[in-house]
C-alpha cells in the first residue's frame, strides 16, 4: 500500500520548461501560487534506502492530511506539494540532489531530510545558502554549530540527550532493584552521532551521575562480529551497559551475542539509544522475546495522543507501527505549513523567520514531537524531555516521561 | 574454569576468529577458483555473495520452503542450495556477458581484456545491487534461527553455533573442490584452461566452456558462503561492497591460483580481524587486516601458496 | 611524438576556451555544479591515467591522494585557518609525497598484485580517518573574507578553477606524451624486462609517475573539498572514488589524453541525470541503467571510445608520413675495434639454481671483439636464462661476468644497457598503433641527451636494419620478419658494443631468414659484436664464427661451426644417446 508518486506526463513537460527556464536564469512571477513547495531529500536508493522511504510515507501523510483539511489557508487554499530528490549513498549526490532540487524549483519554501548526518551537512551548505529553511532529524552537534540560520533540528542535541538518557535509567534501576548502578559500559560505534552522545558523557558526565567506566568498546561499522566485544564485556562486569548503535545490523549481532553469552534477559541492564533499537525489521530478524523489555532513550517516537495518527499510518503503509522516521517526516510538513501560515506568503526568508518565531503546543505539529516546537537562535530546541521506549509483547511503545507514556516502563530483572 | 581474564579474552578472539574465517575462506575460494582459471578480477564477486543470502533466506524465513526441516537444519540445506542457484545465475551471466571480455577472443588484444573485464565486472556490480534494490526492497532481512545466538561452550570459550556450522561446511567444500580439480576430468581441464589456454585448446579442451565452469563454480561457492552468512548477520542488497575487499585480501594472502591457499587466506583474515581487537583498538580491526595483506603483498607476493612466475 | 603537438596544444586551448564559455553561458547553480564535478572528475581520471594508462600499471587506490588532498585542505582550512588557496598546492605535495611513499615498496609487484595492493591504501586510511576522529569534517563558513578563503557566492567560480586545473592536467599530460617520460613509461606497459634492458631506468620513471599522479589527484581532491564543503572518509576514500578515475579512463579510451575527458563529459552528466530522473521515480534503476550503459559501450569499444574513434577515423586517412630523409650521418662512437678480436664478454664459472634446478653450472664463455658468436642448445638449455644474468635480471649465484674489462655482475639491466650491451626479446610485442620508429625511438634514450638526437639515432638504426622505407608505417601492419627487424632496430639503437638475439630467427621461413641473416652480418661487420641464442642448427651454421653449445645448463662443446657439427657430445645432446650409436657412421 506504499504511495508512489509518479510525475504525469504533464507535470514531466511543464517541469522541463521550467528546469529550461530555470537554466536560463528567468524566473517565474507567482503571485498567488495555486501550491506551495516543500522539498524532501532522503536517501531513496542505496543502504539507507528504507530510512529514506519510511520518511517519504511519513511527508506524504501530512501533506495529504493537509490538502484535505484546506490546505494552505492564508495562501487561499493553496495545496502544499511535496518534492522529493534522492540523496543516493554518496555526499555528492546529496548535494547534487540538494542543488538539483533548488535550480529546477525556485518556488521552494522549506525542505527536510537528509537522515544521514554527513548528508544532512552537504545538503545545508546548500540550502544555507540559497536561505531556504531546513528541518532536520540528525542530531550531530555539527549540524548547528556552523552558526547557520536555516537549518532548525527537530531531534535535542546530543548533548542534551546524554543528560537525559543516563540519569532517567538510573532512576529506574535503582526503583525496581533497590540498588544504584556503580559501573557501566559504552558499546558504540563511530558515526557522529554517537561520538557526540558519548563525549559529554566521557569529559566528567558519567563521574557526576557517580559511575565509573568500566568497559569503552568504539568499533566501526558494520560490526562482522560481536564476539571479541561482548568478551570484553564479560569481563569487564559493568553494572550497567550502554548501547549507541545507529545501525539495525549491528544491532542485531551484539544483541544476540549477549543472549549466546548469557546476559541478555536482564541478567545485564541494557539501555539503548537511537530509533534503529525500535524498528520492525529488527523484531524480524531476531525475533521479539530477545527485544522484550528493551528499553531505548530516541527523540522522537508516537506518545499519547498520537494514537490515532499512527492507526492511519499504519493502515496506509502497512507498516506494523510508526518508528521516528516516519513521525518525524510527518511533523515535519506540519510544521512547514505552520510556518507558511504565519508568514502568510510563499516566500523562503518569512518562512525561515516564522520557523524563528515559532512557538507550538498544539497541533499536529506539536503532537509529532515531545516538547514545544521552538528553535532558539542556532536554530536547536530546548527543554525537550527525553522519550524513553520499551518493547512489549513485541511492539516498542512510549513508556516515559508519564505524560508522554503508552505504557508504564518495567525494569528487566534476571528471571 | 577461571582463566586470567587476557587469556580467557585470547582464546575467545581465536575461536571467533576461526569460525569467521570459515565463511571468509569459503567466499574466497569462490574468488580463488574464478582468478585461478581466469585470471579476472571480478568486482561482483560481493554481489553474487548478496545473490546466496537472498536465496538462502527465501528458501526459509522469506517462503518458508524448506520450514519442514526446522530451524536448525533448514538454514544449512538452504545455504547448500543456494549454491546451485547463484551457479546458475553465473553462468547465464557467463555466457552473455563475461565471455564476451575473458578468455581467448581477447587475449590478443592489448592488455588482454583487462579493460574490459574490469568494466564489465563493476557494471555487473552495479546492476546486481541496484537490480536487488528494485526487486528485493531496501528493508534489512536475515535468517532467523536460533543457532545464531547459541553456542557451544568450552570452558570459558563460546562457540557460536552458525559459525561454527559455516566452517566445518567450508572444510568439507573445500575438501570437495580440491578433488573435483584434482581428480575428475573437467577438474583438470580448468587447471590446464589456467595454465595455458593455448596449449589446452590444442589438447581439445574447450576453454571457453571451462572459463564457463570455473566462473559458475566460483560464484555458486561465493553463493553457499553468503547462504552460510545469512544465518548469522542481517544484509540488504549492497552488502556485497562489504566483503570485497575481505575476499581479495584472502585470496592474494593465500597465494592468486591456489585453492588451498584461498582457504587459508581467508581463514587468516578473520583471525586477523577478531584478533586484532585484543591489542588494537576496535575501530582498527579492518586497517589491520590491510596492513598485514600489504606486509603479505610485499615480503612474498606469491602469498602463502602461490607461484610467481614471470617469463621474460 | 604521435600527432603533432602543436595541434594538439591548440585543442586543449579550444576545449578549454569552449568549456569557459559554456560556463558562462549556464546560469542553473545546478548545472555549474555538475560540471564543476566533470571537471574534477576529469583531473582525476587523467592524473590516474598519468600513472596507469601511460604504463600499464593499473592502480585501484587514487582514492588515497584525492582523499589526502580533500583532507589537508579541510583540516589546513579548520585547524590551521588556512586558506584553500595554500591548501590545494599542499594538497598536491601532500599527494605526490604520497605517491612516493607508496609507490617505494609497491613498484616491487607487477599486474594484479600491484593492482590489488593500491586498492588497500585508501582503504586502510579510511579507518584510520574514521578513528583519529574526522568522520565529518565540515569546512567553516566565512562570512567576513569568502573570497579569502575560496567561498564563492557564484557557482560557476569553482567551475572556472576546476577547468584551470584540467587545462594544467592537459599540458601536463601532453608534455609527458611527447617527452622521453611517456615514451617510457610506454616502453614498461609494453614490456618492462625489454624497456629495462634497452636501457630504460624503469624505476625512476614509475616512481615520477606515481608522484605526478598523486600530486594532480591531491589538488583535485582539494579542490573537490572546497566544492562539497563536507568531507567524509567513505567519501574521499571509499571504493568508488577509487573505481571512477577508472571507469571514465577505460570507457574514454585509455592511455590517451583526451579519453579520460570523454569518459567524465559522457558518464558523468549521465550518471547525475539517471540520478535525478530516476532516482525518485523506481530508486535504484539508475544504477542499473548506468551498469547497463557502461557494459554495453565497453562491448563495443573494449579500449574506449576515443580509441574506437581513432580507428574508424585512421581507415579514412592515408597513414602519415614522417619526413625520412637520407640515413642523417650521426655520430656514432668509433667502433672500438682497436683489440680486434680481443675478449669482450667473458663469463667464468657462471651459475645459478632456481629451487633444486641447476639453470647454469659453471659456464665458461668468452665472446670475441667483433665475432658473430653463437649460443645453440636443445630446448631448457638454459640459453635464455643465460642471457638473463647477463643482462642483470638475474643475480647469478657463483661466478662473474665482465664486459671489456670491468664487472657486470650487480648491475641492474639499464645500467648494463648503459655499458653498452642491447638485447632483443623472444617475444616482441610491438606498440601496434605507432610507427615503426616511434616504436625504435625507446632504445635511443640511454644514449642520447635530448629528444632530438634519440629521434636521430632511432632513424639511424631504421636505416641500418633495412626498415628505412617502413619507418613511418603503423607497426600493426609489419610482417614477422619486418617485426624481428624492428626488435634489432631498437636493440642497436643505444648504439651498443655488444647485442645479444633471443632467438631472432625462429619461425622464419627460407626467405626471410635469408634477409635477416644478411642484416645481422651486415651489423657485425659495423663493428658490433653479436651473441645469438637459437636452437635450430641449419640457419646458425651458415651465420656464426663460433659456437657454444649448452645442455643442461652445461656448456658441452664450444670452437667452429665445422667442428661442432660433428661433435658426439652436441649430437648426442639434440637427438639422444640412441641415435647417435645408429647414425654415429654416418657422421663421422
Amino acid at each position: 500500500m506504499l504511495m508512489k508518486r509518479r510525475p504525469t506526463r504533464r507535470e514531466f513537460g511543464s517541469g522541463l520548461v521550467l528546469a529550461g527556464a530555470m537554466g536560463l536564469g528567468l524566473r517565474p512571477a507567482i503571485a498567488q501560487p495555486k501550491e506551495v513547495r516543500v522539498a524532501m531529500i532522503a536517501p531513496l536508493s542505496g543502504p539507507w534506502a528504507r530510512q529514506g522511504q519510511l520518511m517519504r510515507m511519513g511527508a506524504d501523510m501530512a501533506i495529504e492530511e493537509i490538502n484535505e483539511k484546506g490546505g494552505i489557508k492564508a495562501l487561499s487554499g493553496a495545496k502544499l506539494t511535496l518534492v522529493a530528490a534522492d540523496a543516493g549513498d554518496s555526499t555528492e549526490k546529496a548535494k547534487n540532489a540538494a542543488q538539483r532540487l533548488l535550480a529546477q524549483n525556485m518556488d521552494l519554501v522549506g525542505g527536510t531530510g537528509a537522515w544521514l548526518s554527513s548528508f544532512t551537512l552537504a545538503v545545508t551548505e546548500v540550502t544555507e545558502r540559497a536561505q531556504l529553511p531546513f528541518l532536520t532529524l540528525s542530531y550531530s552537534d555539527l549540524i548547528t554549530g556552523r552558526g547557520f540560520k536555516y537549518v532548525f533540528q527537530t531531534s535535542p542535541t546530543a548533548g542534551h540527550q546524554a543528560e537525559e538518557t543516563l540519569p532517567t535509567a538510573l532512576q529506574l534501576a535503582e526503583g525496581a532493584t533497590g540498588k544504584r548502578p556503580k559501573t557501566i559500559g559504552i558499546l558504540m560505534d563511530n558515526t557522529a552521532a554517537p561520538m557526540s552522545f558519548a563525549k559529554p558523557l566521557r569529559e566528567g558526565g558519567l563521574e557526576k551521575l557517580g559511575l565509573k567506566l568500566v568497559v569503552d568498546q568504539v568499533f566501526t561499522p558494520p560490526l562482522s562480529d560481536a564476539t571479541p566485544l561482548i568478551e570484553k564485556v564479560r569481563t569487564g562486569r559493568p553494572d550497567f551497559l550502554l548501547l549507541l548503535l545507529s545501525a539495525m545490523p549491528d544491532n542485531k549481532l551484539v544483541l544476540e551475542k549477549l543472549d549466546e553469552f548469557k546476559l541478555s534477559k536482564g541478567r545485564l541492564p541494557l539501555v539503548g539509544n537511537g530509533s534503529p533499537l525500535g524498528t520492525p525489521e529488527l523484531m524480524n530478524i531476531i525475533g521479539p522475546d530477545l527485544l522484550e523489555g528493551l528499553l531505548f532513550s530516541v527523540a522522537d517516537w508516537p506518545f499519547k495522543g498520537d494514537e490515532e495518527m499512527v492507526e492511519r499510518f499504519k493502515k496506509r503503509t502497512g507498516e506494523p507501527w510508526m518508528t521516528q522516521d516516519g513521525l518525524t517526516a510527518y511533523g515535519d510538513m506540519w510544521i512547514l505549513k505552520e510556518a507558511i501560515e504565519r508568514a502568510g506568503a510563499a516566500d523562503r526568508v518569512k518562512v525561515a523567520d516564522a520557523i524563528r518565531a515559532i512557538s507550538l503546543t498544539t497541533g499536529p505539529a506539536a503532537m509529532s514531537f515531545p516538547g514545544p516546537i521552538r528553535f532558539d537562535e542556532n536554530g536547536r530546541r530546548q527543554d525537550v524531555p527525553m522519550i524513553f521506549a520499551q518493547w512489549q509483547n513485541g511492539v516498542p511503545v512510549t513508556v516515559f516521561p508519564p505524560e508522554l507514556a503508552l505504557a508504564k516502563p518495567y525494569w528487566l530483572k534476571e528471571a | 574454569m577461571d582463566l586470567p581474564p587476557f587469556l580467557a579474552e585470547f582464546l575467545q578472539a581465536f575461536a571467533a576468529g576461526v569460525t569467521v574465517g570459515g565463511a571468509y575462506a569459503l567466499m574466497c575460494i569462490g574468488l580463488g577458483i574464478i582468478f585461478g582459471s581466469m585470471r579476472v578480477i571480478n568486482f561482483a564477486q560481493g554481489d553474487f555473495l548478496m545473490l546466496g543470502m537472498y536465496v538462502a533466506f527465501y528458501l526459509t524465513t522469506g517462503y518458508g520452503i524448506l520450514s519442514f526441516l526446522g530451524p536448525y537444519a533448514g538454514p544449512i540445506i538452504a545455504a547448500f542450495l543456494a549454491g546451485p542457484v547463484v551457479f546458475a545465475i553465473g553462468w547465464v551471466v557467463h555466457r552473455f556477458i563475461v565471455a564476451r571480455v575473458t578468455g581467448l577472443g581477447v587475449a590478443a588484444s592489448e592488455g588482454a581484456g583487462a579493460y574490459g573485464q574490469i568494466i564489465v565486472t563493476l557494471g555487473l556490480s552495479l546492476i546486481l545491487q541496484n537490480g536487488g534494490l528494485i526487486v528485493l526492497g531496501s528493508t534489512p532481512t536475515g535468517i532467523r534461527t536460533p543457532l545464531s545466538r547459541s553456542s557451544w561452550d568450552i570452558g570459558p570459550v563460546l562457540l557460536n553455533q552458525a559459525r561454527v556450522v559455516s566452517f566445518l561446511v567450508a572444510v568439507a567444500l573445500v575438501i570437495a573442490v580440491y578433488l573435483f580439480l584434482a581428480r575428475t576430468r573437467i577438474g583438470k581441464g580448468l587447471r590446464a584452461a589456467a595454465d595455458n589456454s593455448t596449449a589446452a585448446i590444442y589438447m581439445g579442451i574447450d576453454v571457453d566452456r571451462a572459463h564457463r565452469i570455473a566462473w559458475s563454480l566460483g560464484v555458486g561457492i561465493t553463493g553457499v558462503a553468503g547462504g552460510l552468512l545469512a544465518s548469522s548477520q542481517s544484509f540488504q542488497p549492497y552488502i556485497g561492497f562489504d566483503f570485497v575487499i575481505v575476499m581479495y585480501a584472502g585470496v592474494v594472502l593465500g597465494g592468486l591460483g591456489s585453492i588451498l591457499g584461498a582457504f587459508w587466506g581467508g581463514l587468516l583474515i578473520g583471525m586477523v580481524q577478531q584478533m586484532s581487537t585484543l591489542v588494537l583498538p576496535y575501530q582498527l580491526q579492518n586497517t589491520a587486516i590491510f596492513v598485514v595483506f600489504l606486509l603479505i603483498i610485499f615480503l612474498r607476493p606469491q602469498g602463502l601458496f602461490g607461484q610467481l612466475s614471470e617469463r621474460t | 611524438m604521435r600527432s603533432p603537438a602543436a595541434r594538439r596544444r591548440w585543442a586543449i586551448l579550444a576545449v578549454v576556451v569552449t568549456v569557459l564559455l559554456v560556463s558562462f553561458v549556464i546560469r542553473s547553480a545546478y548545472y555549474q555544479l555538475v560540471l564543476t564535478q566533470v571537471l574534477l572528475w576529469a583531473v582525476l581520471s587523467l592524473a590516474w591515467n598519468i600513472l596507469s594508462g601511460y604504463s600499464g600499471y593499473f592502480s585501484f587506490g587514487h582514492a588515497a591522494f584525492w582523499g589526502l588532498g580533500a583532507y589537508t585542505v579541510a583540516v589546513g582550512m579548520i585547524d590551521f585557518d588556512l586558506t584553500p588557496w595554500l591548501g590545494i598546492p599542499l594538497g598536491a605535495i601532500v599527494g605526490g609525497l604520497a605517491g612516493a611513499v607508496i609507490g617505494y615498496p609497491t613498484f616491487r609487484l607487477r599486474g594484479h598484485y600491484f593492482a590489488l595492493a593500491m586498492l588497500a591504501y585508501p582503504l586502510a586510511m579510511l579507518y584510520v580517518f574514521q578513528w583519529l576522529g574526522y568522520q565529518e569534517v565540515t569546512l567553516p563558513m566565512k562570512r567576513e573574507w569568502p573570497l579569502l578563503y575560496m567561498q564563492f557566492a557564484d557557482q560557476r567560480a569553482y567551475a572556472v578553477l576546476a577547468l584551470g586545473l584540467l587545462a594544467l592536467a592537459l599540458v601536463v599530460s601532453l608534455r609527458v606524451e611527447n617527452s622521453r617520460f611517456g615514451m617510457a613509461l610506454l616502453a614498461i606497459k609494453q614490456n618492462e624486462p625489454a624497456a629495462e634492458a634497452a636501457g630504460i631506468d624503469t624505476w625512476r620513471w614509475k616512481m615520477r609517475a606515481i608522484m605526478l599522479s598523486g600530486a594532480f589527484a591531491g589538488m583535485a581532491g582539494g579542490l573537490y573539498a572546497v566544492v562539497l564543503l563536507v568531507v567524509t572518509p567513505e567519501s574521499v576514500f571509499g571504493m568508488l572514488v577509487s573505481a571512477q578515475p577508472l571507469i571514465l579512463a577505460l570507457f574514454g579510451g585509455v592511455g590517451s589524453l583526451w579519453g579520460p575527458v570523454i569518459g567524465a563529459v559522457v558518464l558523468v552528466p549521465l550518471a547525475e541525470g539517471l540520478n535525478g530522473e530516476l532516482g525518485d521515480v523506481l530508486p535504484g534503476i539508475q544504477g542499473v541503467v548506468y551498469g547497463v550503459a557502461i557494459i554495453l559501450i565497453i562491448l563495443g569499444a573494449p579500449e574506449g571510445v576515443y580509441w574506437r574513434l581513432c580507428d574508424r577515423f585512421a581507415k579514412l586517412r592515408p597513414a602519415p608520413r614522417i619526413a625520412t630523409g637520407p640515413a642523417a650521418a650521426v655520430a656514432r662512437s668509433p667502433a672500438t675495434r682497436s683489440v680486434a678480436g680481443g675478449e669482450l664478454l667473458v663469463l667464468r664459472g657462471l651459475g645459478i639454481s632456481f629451487g633444486g634446478l641447476r639453470a647454469l653450472d659453471s659456464v665458461d664463455l668468452v665472446v670475441r671483439q667483433g665475432s658473430l658468436h653463437g649460443i645453440i642448445g636443445p630446448n631448457g638449455a638454459g640459453k635464455t636464462t643465460l642471457f638473463n644474468v647477463v643482462n642483470g635480471f638475474l643475480a647469478p649465484g657463483s661466478g662473474e661476468i665482465s664486459f671489456a674489462g670491468a664487472a657486470l655482475t650487480g648491475l641492474r639491466p639499464n645500467q648494463v644497457c648503459r655499458r653498452g650491451i642491447g638485447r632483443t626479446f623472444q617475444v616482441a610485442r610491438a606498440f601496434p598503433r605507432m610507427s615503426v620508429l616511434d616504436n625504435v625511438i625507446v632504445g635511443a634514450f640511454v644514449s642520447a641527451r635530448d629528444d632530438a638526437t634519440a629521434r636521430r639515432m632511432a632513424k639511424a638504426a631504421v636505416d641500418r636494419v633495412g626498415l628505412a622505407d617502413r619507418a613511418s608505417t603503423i607497426a600493426g601492419g609489419l610482417t614477422t620478419r619486418e617485426l624481428r627487424l624492428m626488435e634489432l632496430a631498437r636493440a642497436l639503437a643505444s648504439q651498443p658494443r655488444l647485442v645479444l638475439l633471443d632467438e631472432t630467427l625462429a619461425g622464419l621461413g627460407p626467405d626471410d631468414l635469408a634477409g635477416i641473416l644478411s642484416v645481422i652480418r651486415q651489423v657485425r661487420d659495423e663493428g658490433v659484436t653479436v651473441l645469438i641464442i637459437e636452437h635450430t642448427m641449419q640457419a646458425m651454421v651458415q651465420l656464426v664464427d663460433e659456437f657454444s653449445v649448452l645442455d643442461h645448463g652445461r656448456l658441452i662443446a664450444a670452437g667452429r661451426p665445422d667442428e661442432i657439427v660433428r661433435d658426439r657430445r652436441v649430437i648426442e645432446a639434440y637427438l639422444g644417446r640412441r641415435w647417435i650409436d645408429r647414425v654415429a657412421d654416418v657422421v663421422a
